[in-house]
């Protein structure tokens, strides 16, 4: 484990180190291994292009900045909601809300709290304690009572791991870690426990990446197997492909999607197993004025998503 | 006397014999957490915008407060 052994490791001699670098042939430094990315962002760029925050209807996003760190958000929403149901068929109601909220952006703080005229409160809060101690903070409130949630999480960076302990509300305790075991590849897992629900869970992750690809895949003992690949293929294009399966109940669902970076718009679009294509545009009108659309469609289940949109600043 | 004897008899009954307006510590402390767990919600809930703009407004550079209300 990195912190243990002492960093007094013989140098490789300096002529022959050079040599294997140009020969892209690195003998790896076990001792000197990269840090992991966080645990929950080990899907992170199959998560990019699979899923983007696909809407329905209007929506409307002011920024207006204050200073550097500081801004207020004004938003508009307004379109079908979906509530659950437990029919077949998707029942939408019609809801139109204004969201305010307040972001202060610090290298050692961040605050973000975003407040619906329902009452909704949805606060977010990271504080660095130190360099490598980080607790985060995340709470949805709202005025009905048993429907709040939050969670906290202590994050401890080492050397070449990470490792996270998580808290929250209902009795939910949950722990993960990372490790890099070659500069490409990394493990890790995670246990939780649910105290409300006495449920609790233990699984594994696995990541590879290159220059060029991600590679990651997740087994939870709640019977979830998520595999995912995402090529870049250029410095536009990334294509990305998603596996899950769930073995306790016999869910599967893949899907295949693209990312393409362009200078004036970012385009996104995937299509599913489930017989579901999602597309979603960002295209950048002016500096600072962003026009957005997003489409769902659900072959299967018929429900037909279309949504569109402004950001400003 | 009563008292004495449920000392002595540790583990046997020991919460029952006690006297009904006397709770376990472990009681008293899951009764304070959930109090204070509710207040602590209030607050957050009625407290974090106003506390995020608060110390939005008093960091360097400071805005005018006219900007807070102003769409420009």
């Amino acid at each position: 484990m990195a912190g243990l052994v002492p960093p007094g490791i013989p140098a490789v001699p300096a002529d022959v180190s050079h040599t294997a670098h140009t020969k892209h042939d690195e003998k790896t430094d076990y001792m000197n291994l990269p840090c992991p990315i966080p645990y929950e962002e080990l899907h992170r760029e199959a998560l990019m292009s699979l899923k983007p925050e696909t809407f329905e209807g209007l929506r409307f996003d002011f920024t207006k900045g204050l200073n550097q760190k500081f801004s207020l958000s004004h938003s508009v929403i307004m379109g079908p909601t979906e509530i659950p149901s437990q029919s077949a068929e998707t029942i939408k109601i019609p809801t139109a809300h204004y969201e305010f909220g307040a972001n202060f952006i610090d290298p050692n703080l961040m605050l973000i709290g975003r407040v619906m005229t329902d009452g909704r409160l949805n606060a977010r809060v990271k504080c660095d304690l130190t360099d490598n101690l980080t607790v985060k903070a995340n709470a949805q409130l709202t005025n009905e009572p048993h429907m709040s949630h939050g969670m906290f999480n202590f994050d401890y960076k080492g050397k070449d791991f990470r490792s996270q302990f998580q808290m929250g509300n209902g009795a939910l305790f949950g722990a993960n870690y990372i490790q890099s075991v070659t500069p490409h590849f990394s493990l890790g897992g995670e246990v939780f426990w649910a105290g409300q629900h006495r449920k609790s869970g233990i699984g594994y992750a696995a990541r590879y990446e290159t220059d060029k690809m991600v590679a990651t895949g997740q087994v939870a003992n709640t019977g979830i197997v998520a595999l995912s690949y995402v090529q870049k293929v250029s410095d536009k294009v990334s294509l990305a492909s998603d596996f899950m399966y769930n073995y306790l109940s016999k869910d599967v669902t893949a899907s295949v999607g693209y990312d393409y970076i362009l200078r004036q718009c970012r385009l996104r679009g995937k299509i599913d197993s489930n017989g579901c294509t999602t597309s979603y545009l960002e295209e950048r009108l002016n500096m600072g004025l962003n026009f957005i659309l997003s489409a769902e469609i659900d072959h299967r289940k018929k429900d037909y998503k279309f949504g569109f949109g402004l950001t400003v600043g | 006397m009563a008292s004495r004897v449920s000392l002595k008899t540790k583990g046997k009954g020991g919460k029952g014999s006690k006297g009904s307006d006397e709770k376990s510590a472990a009681q008293c402390l899951k009764e304070w957490s959930t109090w204070a767990m509710k207040k602590a919600k209030v607050a957050t809930h009625y407290g974090f915008i106003p506390l995020v703009i608060i110390i939005g407004m008093n960091s360097e550079p400071k805005p005018q407060l006219y900007q807070l209300l102003s769409p420009v």
